[in-house]
């Protein structure tokens, strides 16, 4: 009873949380709803993760993604469709907008259909490149599924991905074992461009290329491309912290590929079961927000000297004043804010700028401020001797995580008339002050010996010269 | 009026009473008509601060009023020299703001509520009633006539010269400053003739007030010395002048040094040597004067000598040694356009690019001074008929006034108390012999009359030989044409000053004025327009960016940050907005996004030919930026392969690319049918197709096309350069054929 | 009253007195004449150095004879204030000038004074009366007080 109630709560929980943080409106597209059935598993998933979601067909005149200038939704996922153009409701530059309005997209390519131009244009912009001829099938040699491409080795087994760097929480690695596969059938592989926004998520194996199946040649001249440059899953994270993520095998969320059992070319063990079903849910819980989020709670700055005055945020600081700033951040996983913990190989650092950095410091995390919630980091320096106008600047972007830019400006002013060093407090000054004070004394003394002299001697003066 | 006052003081007036009575009503009215022709601009337009450097005089002194004078004084002014700031309280002079603040304060304490613009816009033409009674004060120090003192304070009252930096509105540091100058003259001659040493007090007090109210203070710095030294070298030298110099500079140079902004100069820069080197040789003098009242003069010689040289060594070595180790700064570059008039073209072209900075054209002069300029030599001159101190200091003033107004337009400013004294020295002197020459015996009165004044033989010989050839001169007929034709010269001289007055130098240059064809006026208010969109459209803290000429304006107006102003004191800053301004976008716009600009202001007056716009001063802005990137900005490359400077189709690529060429002709021919896009200012036809913006926006056109706003355009969401953003906006595929040739860069990571 | 007024005159000249020597040896710039006096003191054959001792002995002489009193107060105190200043100028040569406006104002009040009472001196001096009809030696004391009082506002102000 107890059991059932705790699972009920779960659930419950897991029902009313688990939701991304920017909204829960999810669009599918498909070419046929029917077609739904195939994705039940996966759709069903996101579901039971709170997404209410409406289903469309591209050439529905229904279908706007935008209403009165705002979103309709806050996410789409495309699944393959069989038209070349998508109608005039899905052109690139609405689809474009819809990013700039911090909407995700899924989108899933197959090499059994031809991407419409809509997308191909869509994802040049983004600086990602499909195979001429807009199809390709990505093949593998030596890590195809013996048991469903025996021949075709379309049917590609992958390692779970690995950590991209050093320094960056890894979101869609196994949990337990090495041995998890992911099974990529009949799947587009893209190229990615060197901007800094794009991300593989799930890259080719070195042995594998993408050729298109359509050419009945022998010999394939002409290579897409081949090896790690195929990204087989990849992530686009705008500077608005929107997120689009293309997945080359729509095959791949299929329900038949979440129960799969597959077997490795050349494995040890006969058949395992496919990483596929966790591995969709960590893809779409990435692209529509639900995890790798993170969020500035408060920025705090102050005077850092003892005595003065401790008010939070001042527009204004004097040049040498010391100076502390926090930031608490806080990371969406799943259902619930955490702190953000940043990396052990990363640092999150404070920049103290005037057209160029003046500082770079090294933000560390304060407990005393920390909660299970958010974590508080903290740095308190010295601000240069150059006045002028400075900006606090937190500018934390890593793949996969949302962007922290976060830019307070504050005034460094010069020291005012009454804030040197008095006189009489720097030794040097003294012979001064009392050359000063000599002949101001001096001065005074004359003045009362001529004042006491005054009349009487002028007169015997005048005399005397008579 | 001026001469109509000269009449009625030579008939009426007999009792000194009734003399002082009717001066000084006199010069009540000459300050009255001082004030009175200041007000044409405030009546054609309104109540409204003028032009540049007036709108932060203005910005600042609210400030004052607003904060008082301490937070003033430590004034960190973050809103102009975006991201640098600007330590306003430190480097400006506070006199002006001071005062207006003081009036202003003064006004709330009689409990009259006062609204400080009006305090700010009135302020100048106030004080020129005041430069008026100065300037009587001067030239009564010069001459004994009586006629000569009030013709003057007329002649200052409404010499167009000075009128040009008085009018209401005109809230500029000069306003305040040339009464100064002329009061701490006054107060020099007065100080120098009874060797006080209060008056010497009085005057470097003065002399404290002018050194914090403008910068033009060097200009007594300079001229007080040199008139010592003159005098010294004509063998004049006196015990009045050892007082009052020395009681002068010793008070002097500490009240300038109470100024923030001035602080130590006085004893580093070059330009205050000469009154250093003047006050030290000063107690040399008087300690060999002392001496030789002491000794008998062979020994003296000898003791002259070894003295003498003995000095001479020790200074020179100082001086060489100071020199080289840096504790005197040379001569800043300002001083050395004043000599070399060429030199601040090639060297600093921030200060050659300022337009009162220009020599002066000759007509400027009659311009400003009309008949003035041709009686100033003959004041000059009868000042060296009577050569008495105070008269050496007028004729050393006005060889030095001559030649730096000659060297730079706005020092005209210094020129006009000179002129004015001399003018009305020569005016009275021939009004004077021949008005007066109407009593019975002429030749007696008129002898004694001036010998009596003056005490000295020169003048004596002087007049004399005016009035020796008897013969036409005595005569009524000679008489009343000189009279009529003196008379008709003042009338002239009224009716020019009055009609430059309201036609050149009203003007507010904030608004423009034009005539429609049926002759009404139109008022042409484009900078206010903008100014006030900027001032209820955009963030408080949006910074713009304009040439340095707007940003005083923008600041007290528009009341939003300015990257760069008219305070022109960081070359570099300006600079790089030349740079951004005349490079391609590409260029400009990490510029733009460094220095966080939201919106860029250009002036452009090609649709109305208005012709002060930024395009024609556009050269400068290239010149400056060339002049710290000349790798990166060409100023040879903005012409055209035959030298021309144009605009239109034959425009050369690198102006075609500029950024001030794109946000100027941005959508200007879609104005025009197709083919007669024309700029009225160049007079030239444009392309038919103008040039596109990719990392700017047009936020704003104001009526008459003069002002244009561009709001600077946020990094591409999607990480993609502007250009091909702009592509894809309009439409345009991105070019697919060289795809495959070109080798695809790979990802590293 | 008299009475009373003739005690201190017989008393101020104590001061003047004690620092005639020094005055006439300072006056000039130290400089310049201190190492002629001992020089003098050397080799007293030389015509040159003859003719520096009589006309320093003339000076001396005259300075003695024609000084009214009051005069060789104002002295004394010019020779207090070059010792001063002397001394001021001597330390920044050493120590270095680091407070710049202290050394400044230090040593300008000092110099000022100096130009004031040497002003002073000219003014009351009765051979210059010709040069100051307007001036009489009350005016000019009272002038001095007004100027000195400018001066050391100015200089306690700029040394904060």
């Amino acid at each position: 009873m107890r059991s059932l109630l705790s699972v009920l709560l779960v659930v419950f929980v897991a029902v009313v949380s688990a939701i991304s943080t920017t909204g829960d409106r999810l669009l599918v597209i498909l070419e046929d709803v029917a077609d739904k059935a195939s994705y039940s598993t996966f759709l069903g998933d996101l579901e039971s993760r709170g997404f209410k979601i409406a289903f469309e067909t591209p050439k529905s005149e229904s279908l706007s993604l935008f209403h009165l200038g705002e979103r309709a939704y806050d996410h789409v996922i495309f699944f393959p469709t069989k038209s070349k153009g998508l109608g005039p409701n899905l052109t690139p530059q609405i689809l474009l907008q819809f990013i700039n309005a911090k909407g995700n997209i899924l989108l899933t390519l197959s090499s059994g259909t031809v991407a419409p131009t809509s997308f191909v244009s869509l994802l040049a912009e983004l600086d990602i490149q499909l195979p001429v001829d807009r199809t390709g099938l990505v093949v593998d040699h030596f890590s195809y599924d013996s048991a469903s491409a025996a021949d075709l080795h379309d049917v590609l087994l992958l390692p779970a991905p690995e950590n991209l760097r050093r320094d960056v929480k890894n979101f869609f690695g196994a949990a337990e074992s090495d041995d998890e596969v992911i099974a990529f059938p009949r799947g587009v592989g893209a190229a990615l461009g060197s901007g800094e926004l794009l991300t593989p998520i799930l890259r080719a194996p070195r042995t594998a290329y993408s050729y298109n199946p359509k050419e009945q040649a022998e010999v394939v001249d002409d290579l897409f491309g081949a090896g790690e440059q195929l990204a087989l899953v990849s992530a686009f994270q705008g500077r608005n912290s929107a997120r689009f993520t293309l997945v080359g095998s729509a095959e791949m969320l299929q329900d038949k590929w979440f129960d799969a059992k597959v077997k490795a070319v050349g494995g040890k063990s006969a058949t395992v079961q496919t990483f596929n079903r966790k591995f969709a849910k960590q893809v779409s819980g990435w692209t529509f927000q639900e995890i790798g989020v993170v969020r500035v709670n408060w920025i705090e700055h102050h005077l850092n000297e003892a005595g003065a005055s401790n008010e939070s945020n001042p527009a204004i600081y004097r040049i040498k004043n010391d100076v502390a700033y926090t930031i608490s951040l806080s990371e969406w996983s799943w259902s619930s804010w955490t702190a953000f913990k940043v990396p052990a190989n990363d640092e999150l650092q404070l920049e103290f700028s005037m057209l160029s950095p003046l500082h770079r410091l090294h933000l560390k995390l304060d407990p005393a401020q920390s909660s299970p919630e958010a974590a508080a980091y903290t740095v308190s320096f010295k601000a240069p001797d150059q006045h002028g106008i400075f900006n606090f600047k937190v500018n934390y972007k890593r793949p996969f995580l949302t962007n922290v830019e976060e830019k307070n400006t504050v005034s460094v002013r010069h020291m005012a008339h009454d804030e040197w060093p008095r006189s009489f407090v720097i030794s040097g000054a003294w012979p001064w002050i009392a050359g000063i004070g000599a002949t101001v004394t001096g001065w005074v003394a004359f003045c009362g010996l001529w004042m006491y002299s005054a009349s009487p001697d002028k007169k015997l003066a005048i005399k005397k010269t008579q | 009026m001026s001469a109509n006052s000269v009449q009625v003081l030579a008939n009426a007036g007999k009792g000194e009473s009734t003399r002082t009575l009717l001066r000084v009503i006199i010069l009540l009215l000459i300050a009255g008509a001082a004030i009175a022709s200041r007000l044409f601009s405030v009546i054609r337009f309104e109540s409204i601060i003028h032009e540049f450097d007036p709108w932060f005089n203005f910005r600042a002194t609210r400030y004052l009023v607003a904060h008082g004078f301490y937070k003033f004084w430590d004034w960190f002014d973050d809103r102009t020299w975006h991201p640098l700031g600007r330590v306003t309280g430190g480097t400006l002079y506070p006199g002006l703001m001071v005062t207006s603040g003081a009036i202003y304060h003064a006004l709330r304490a009689l409990t009259i509520p006062v609204d400080i613009r009006n305090i700010c816009v009135l302020l100048a033409p106030a004080f020129s009633g005041l430069t008026a009674y100065a300037a009587y004060l001067l030239t009564n120090e010069m001459t004994p006539s009586p006629s000569a003192g009030l013709l003057a304070a007329a002649f200052m009252g409404i010499a167009p010269g000075y009128i040009s930096r008085s009018v209401a509105g005109s809230y500029d540091n000069e306003a305040i400053a040339i009464f100064l100058l002329v009061f701490t003259f006054y107060l020099w001659i007065k100080a120098l003739k009874q060797g006080s040493m209060l008056w010497g007090a009085l005057c470097a007090l003065f002399y404290g007030y002018m050194v914090a109210s403008w910068g033009g203070y060097a200009f007594i710095t300079c001229l007080l010395p040199l008139h010592a030294f003159v005098l010294i070298c004509m063998g004049r030298y006196s015990t009045r002048l050892y007082v009052s110099y020395t009681t002068w500079y010793a008070l002097g140079t500490l009240a300038s040094m109470q100024i923030p902004f001035v602080g130590f100069l006085p004893v580093k820069t070059s330009e205050h040597m000469p009154a250093l080197g003047i006050f030290g040789f000063l107690q040399l003098l008087a300690f060999l004067d002392y001496v030789r009242s002491a000794i008998p003069s062979r020994q003296y010689q000898t003791f002259l000598w070894l003295f003498a040289s003995g000095t001479f060594g020790l200074g020179l070595l100082v001086l060489v040694v100071a020199t080289s180790a840096g504790v005197i700064a040379p001569w800043s570059g300002r001083f050395y356009s004043l000599w070399d008039t060429g030199y601040a073209k090639i060297h600093i072209p921030i200060i050659a690019s300022v337009s009162e900075h220009q020599p002066t054209a000759w007509p400027a002069f009659f311009f400003d001074l009309n008949m003035l300029i041709w009686l100033f030599p003959a004041g000059v001159y009868l000042c060296f008929q009577q050569l008495a101190d105070e008269h050496v200091f007028i004729v050393v003033y006005a060889l030095f006034g001559s030649y730096f107004a000659g060297v730079m337009v706005r020092l005209m400013l210094t020129l006009t108390p000179v002129v004015c004294v001399a003018a009305a020295i020569a005016i009275s002197n021939v009004l004077d012999t021949y008005l007066d020459a109407r009593s019975p015996n002429p030749e007696d009165h008129q002898v004694d009359d001036v010998s009596d004044g003056t005490a000295k033989k020169a003048a004596k010989s002087g007049l004399k030989s005016t009035s020796k050839p008897v013969v036409g001169v005595y005569s009524t007929v000679s008489k009343s044409i000189v009279a009529t034709a003196m008379t008709a010269y003042l009338l002239l001289f009224v009716l020019h000053c009055t009609w430059v007055t309201s036609n050149a130098y009203s003007s507010p240059s904030v608004v423009l004025a034009s005539r429609l064809p049926d002759g009404s006026q139109h008022i042409i208010d484009d900078y206010r327009e903008a100014y006030q969109w900027l001032r209820q459209n955009t963030r408080e803290d949006a910074k713009i960016m304009s040439w340095w000429d707007y940003g005083y304006q923008i600041g007290g107006m528009a009341d939003r940050p300015t990257l760069v102003d008219n305070n022109t004191w960081n070359n570099t800053h300006i600079a790089t907005v030349g740079k951004a301004m005349s490079s391609r976008e590409e260029v400009s716009y990490p510029i733009m996004r460094q220095h966080e600009v939201d919106y860029v202001l250009v002036v452009f007056g090609g649709l109305l030919g208005y012709s002060g716009d930024d395009i024609n001063k556009f050269l400068w802005m290239v010149r400056i930026a060339e002049g710290i990137w000349p790798d990166e900005v060409k100023e040879r490359e903005f012409f055209t392969p035959r030298g021309e400077y144009k605009v239109d189709a034959d425009a050369t690529e690198t102006m075609k690319n500029s950024l001030m060429y794109k946000m100027s002709y941005y959508n200007y021919q879609s104005l025009f049918p197709p083919g007669q896009a024309q700029d009225r200012v160049r007079g030239v036809r444009l392309p038919d197709v103008g040039p596109t913006l990719n990392v700017l926006d047009e936020a704003f056109t104001s009526e008459n096309w003069i002002i244009r706003i561009y709001k600077v355009k946020d990094l591409d969401n999607l990480g993609r350069d502007h250009a091909s953003a702009a592509a894809f906006e309009r439409g345009h595929k991105k070019k697919k054929a060289n795809k495959k040739r070109v080798a695809r860069l790979l990802r590293v990571d | 009253m008299a009475q009373k007024h003739r005690i201190p005159r017989e008393t101020t000249p104590q001061t003047p007195q004690a620092a005639k020597t020094s005055t006439t040896a300072t006056a000039p710039t130290a400089a310049q004449t201190t190492p002629i006096v001992s020089k003098q003191a050397a080799a007293a054959a030389k015509q040159q150095i003859n003719s520096w001792d009589q006309v320093v002995r003339n000076l001396t002489n005259y300075y003695v004879d024609s000084t009214p009193q009051r005069t060789k107060l104002i002295d004394a105190f010019m020779a207090f204030l070059v010792v001063v200043g002397a001394l001021q100028f001597l330390y920044c040569v050493l120590a270095g000038n680091y407070p710049f406006n202290a050394f400044l104002s230090g040593f300008s009040a000092t110099v000022g004074q100096f130009v004031l009472t040497a002003s002073l001196r000219i003014q009351t001096n009765e051979a210059n009366k010709s040069d100051f009809p307007s001036v009489s030696p009350e005016r000019a004391f009272a002038d001095f007080v007004a100027c000195s009082l400018i001066l050391h506002f100015f200089c306690v102000n700029f040394i904060n």
